[in-house]
């Protein structure tokens, strides 16, 4: 489903430099559960950011379905981001002007559908991520998990081919976390749904198929595993 | 297109709505600020063109005058003008006058005046000279050695410190008038004029027939011929009319007159506001600007979020667009209702200008029209640039906020 070949990212030029990634190969497959994990500067952030679209590589390739997206114009990427990707940011992105149903049913506005239509998908991944009752409260009205979960949501609620998470967990104490991670768990087996995850957790990779390993910009170690 | 219109809209709606409403406060009273200041001095200024339009009108012009043509001093036949003209529909009334140069002497002070011959009776239809008499009375028909005399050169009226005057001449005091044919006349001043107006104030009046003698006019001679319409707008229906009636002389509006005559002061006051129009339309852009500026800087993230999800860019720009038009449409109706606020203030405690002259502020619905639609293209320009620079911005740039 994805494959990157020989990724890389410089920030800077010349000898000043800094390489985040140096040349990064590898392929998922439809319906894994990954995690990129490796330690702070390792490139896995910068990594997952070019595969959501976010940011653009130096150099390398990296197709989605067959399709080379990381040429992609904006435009194009822009609605490549809205349809086929979900992304879920370490400190939630919510729009705090936004109630919990706005901030998932803006992006099945945009997609095209009936105001009614993007409000029952919203609530309907609302209550996937155990969220139900809770639709009208603002941002700041929710607990962190709770946050996280209503990105979740704003992420799945489009079905996106795949779904990439930054750090899910990084603010969530471990209750919460173990919530968040459930939620993916359930999302991968239940529905199939592709997820790449970035976390430096080692207890995190008990809920994945499979763990890429990133040091210093390369990718050092790549292994199934079984999930707890 | 649609979708970017309905996603702008909501993201605007749910901003307004559960956004801090304090700021939301502060920047309509701004931009109310702004609006007022667009609309009032031009309004102020708009009064002071009426009131002086106005003294024009009811003092040496009326609504239309009629002067001689080329070179000629007098309207020949001034009765016969005079019955065309009555004739023609939308004349309310009409009356000759006659202007010549002379000089006014009361106990060894003297000025020069304009003096005007008139009809009195006539000129009750025509004029206001005969409600403004602040001393004494008006002159009779059949008043003749009589003269009343402008409260300026009188030397009792606001003005009199500027002007030559002849020194608290009450009604009953004698004066002589030298006129420029050199004829001179000792009259009784019957009483005192006072309209609060130069030209009414430094002039002075006797009956027609004086001027008549004292010139030897015949055949019913005069300098203007003064017309009041019916219906205030229909001047130049009415020019026309009389020209088509066969009056061969020259026939001007008051707006003609006006034109000419305060030309030069209504082109410094328009001048001013044009420079006051200038300034207040630079001043409320920038500041229309920076407050939507400011506010699209704080939203920084927020925009990297939107389009980090997949909202489109155009869909953001469009949504600033409706939250800077719809602060600027509160902005406007907080102002508005400021703006008529003081506009009915200064109805009725009107500015004092130059210590008589009562200035009510005009409310111009063009100006307002005019003020409101600039103020909106405004808002969309302010609303729509700072956004579309922001969201034309790297993702993760915005998201961090650099």
């Amino acid at each position: 489903m994805i494959i990157v070949k020989d990724l890389k990212r410089y920030y800077g030029t010349g000898e000043t430099a800094v390489k985040a990634l140096k040349g990064v190969s590898f392929e998922i497959k439809k319906g894994e559960f990954v995690a990129i994990m490796g330690a702070s500067g390792s490139g896995k952030t910068t990594l997952l950011r070019i595969l959501a679209l976010l940011d653009d590589a130096t150099d390398g390739e990296y197709t989605i379905r067959g399709l080379q997206v990381s040429s992609l114009p904006e435009a194009e990427r822009s609605y490549y981001r809205l349809t086929q990707v979900g992304y879920v940011f370490q400190d939630y992105a919510l729009i705090n002007e936004m109630s919990a149903a706005e901030n998932v049913y803006v992006l099945s506005m945009m997609e095209g559908k009936s105001r009614k239509k993007s409000y029952e998908t919203a609530l309907e991944a609302l209550d996937k991520v155990g969220l139900k009752g809770k639709h009208k409260r603002i941002p700041d009205e929710l607990s962190g998990g709770e946050k996280q979960r209503v990105a979740i949501a704003r992420a799945i609620a489009k079905k996106p081919d795949i779904l990439f998470a930054d750090e899910p967990c990084a603010n969530l104490d471990t209750n919460n976390s173990k919530q968040v991670l459930d939620v993916f768990k359930e999302l991968n087996e239940k529905y199939g749904q592709t997820i790449v995850m970035v976390t430096h957790e080692p207890w995190h990779t008990e809920y994945v198929d499979r763990v890429i390993t990133l040091e210093d910009g390369n990718l050092v170690s790549d292994e199934k595993k079984q999930k707890g | 297109m649609i979708n970017d219109i309905r996603v702008g809209s909501l993201i605007a709606y749910c901003s307004v709505k559960r956004g801090n409403k304090k700021t939301l406060m502060f920047i309509v009273f701004v931009l109310s600020l702004i609006f007022m200041n667009l609309v009032f001095l031009p309004s102020m200024i708009g009064g002071m063109t009426v009131l002086f339009t106005g003294m024009m009108q009811d003092y040496p012009y009326g609504d239309i005058v009629i002067e001689p043509s080329g070179d000629n001093t007098y309207i020949n036949n001034a009765d016969n003008v005079l019955q065309k003209v009555r004739a023609v529909e939308g004349v309310r009334a009409a009356t000759k006058r006659l202007d010549v140069g002379a000089s006014i002497e009361h106990k060894q002070k003297v000025v020069g005046v304009t003096v005007t011959g008139l009809l009195p009776t006539e000129e009750r239809e025509v004029s206001r000279y005969p409600y403004i008499i602040s001393e004494g009375d008006f002159l009779g028909d059949l008043s003749r050695d009589e003269i009343i005399i402008g409260a300026m050169i009188a030397g009792t009226g606001f003005g009199s410190e500027i002007y030559d005057n002849l020194g608290e001449v009450r009604p009953g005091s004698l004066v002589d008038v030298t006129y420029s044919n050199g004829v001179k006349r000792t009259y009784k001043v019957k009483g005192i004029m006072e309209g609060t107006f130069e030209l009414v104030d430094l002039n002075a009046l006797v009956n027609y027939k004086e001027i008549e003698e004292v010139y030897g006019l015949e055949e019913s001679k005069a300098t203007s011929v003064v017309v009041r319409v019916d219906k205030q707008g229909s001047e130049e229906q009415i020019q026309d009319k009389i020209r088509e009636a066969g009056v061969n002389e020259q026939v001007f509006t008051w707006a003609d007159k006006s034109e000419t005559l305060i030309k030069q002061a209504m082109q410094s006051m328009g001048a001013i506001d044009v420079m006051s129009k200038f300034v207040s339309l630079v001043v409320g852009a920038a500041l229309v600007l920076i407050i939507i500026y400011i506010n699209v800087l704080n939203r920084k993230k927020e925009i990297g979020i939107l389009k980090a999800v997949g909202i489109t860019p155009r869909s953001i720009v469009l949504s600033y667009a409706f939250l800077s038009m719809f602060y600027v449409s509160l902005g406007i109706f907080t102002g508005l209702i400021l703006y008529l606020t003081l506009m009915f203030y200064f109805q009725a405690n009107p500015v004092t200008f130059y210590e008589t002259m009562e200035i009510r502020p005009q409310i111009d619905p063009v100006l307002l029209i005019e003020s409101i639609v600039t103020m909106l293209t405004l808002s969309v320009i302010a609303g729509i640039l700072p956004a579309w620079s922001v969201s034309r911005e790297s993702i993760l740039k915005a998201i961090w906020g650099r």
